[in-house]
């Protein structure tokens, strides 16, 4: 492939993260935000690098694979940029209502451990504003999570679009 | 089903020591796609959900219209119309209750994701079986 066709899901991917990381916006697009990033981003394909229509299954498929996995380096860019800025972040500042929550029910020792983990996290954050057991938990999470949804608006972006064009 | 089961695991099992331990790890994993407000969240129980009323009522209408097109469903070839049509019920609740028009409510979020992540789901799934439908001709030629 083309080194062009990686700059429509880049520039998604990049979109996607900037509005994962705003609070308000979030709120508004949810698990959309993705899937609609890499919907646009078979779009941009089209435009710029006049790809042939209709779209080819694996084609779109990669290319909603690569916006969510551009959308998870960088949001986990943003969140390890803004926690080394802050020394805080949402996971500090929910870790004790976890806390209680879960000493509630008194697992003894897998709970002890577990917390004793997500405890030190914490405490690296507050001190050195980094953990790297956090940023290999978020960017994890973040690289499964945003594969499946990028490869899925990819998927809905190949019917979109090639149904455009049966029209 | 394993996605849906995921954000309703610690609601249905509040007691399990798994669900218990693992909640951090998914409150994080689902927190990646959905706001989790609380005020915008189904109580199950006394546990929340890990995603909000809108995002349960999306990923439910994917799983049910799925165990549907296992039976009922034959061929998939519908316009882009339906797309339109599933999308702008939430997209008006999503305006009106931003805007305060109207009070936000679970339930019209969950109707209105549920409506919408069923056709979604049904126009992924046509991408998938069309695929296979147009390399079948390019196996026998």
């Amino acid at each position: 492939m083309d080194s062009k066709h990686y700059l429509p899901p880049l520039v998604c991917g990049f979109g996607a993260a900037v509005l994962t990381t705003i609070p308000g916006v979030k709120s508004l697009g949810c698990c959309l935000i993705v899937p609609l990033a890499a919907i646009l981003s078979l779009f941009l394909d089209h435009k710029i690098n006049k790809t042939e229509l209709p779209f080819r299954f694996k084609n779109a498929m990669f290319l909603g694979l690569l916006t969510g996995i551009f959308a998870t380096f960088f949001s986990t860019f943003f969140d390890v940029l803004m926690t080394y800025i802050l020394h805080t972040n949402e996971f500090v500042q929910t870790l004790p209502q976890t806390e209680e929550l879960v000493r509630q029910y008194k697992l003894g020792v897998l709970l002890n451990q577990t917390m004793g983990m997500l405890k030190q996290m914490s405490k690296d954050i507050q001190q050195n504003g980094f953990s790297l057991f956090y940023i290999a938990g978020i960017f994890f999470s973040n690289f499964i999570i945003n594969s499946i949804f990028g490869t899925l608006g990819g998927l809905l972006g190949l019917s979109f679009i090639n149904k455009k064009v049966k029209k | 089903m394993v996605w849906c089961f995921g954000f309703s695991f610690e609601s249905l099992f509040p007691n399990s020591s798994l669900a218990i331990v693992s909640y951090p790890i998914l409150k994080h994993a689902y927190g990646e796609v959905c706001h989790q407000l609380p005020s915008k969240t189904f109580l199950i129980g006394s546990q929340k959900l890990l995603v909000c009323a809108r995002c349960t009522g999306i990923y439910l209408g994917a799983l049910l219209i799925s165990f549907f097109s296992l039976f009922f469903i034959k061929k998939l070839n519908f316009g882009i119309k339906l797309l339109y049509i599933s999308l702008a019920p939430m997209l008006i609740d999503v305006i009106f209750s931003t805007l305060n028009i109207y009070k936000y409510s679970k339930l019209i979020a969950f109707g209105t994701g549920i409506f919408f992540g069923s056709i979604v789901f049904v126009y992924i799934l046509a991408a998938i079986e069309n695929n296979f439908i147009d390399k079948k001709p390019e196996k026998n030629g």
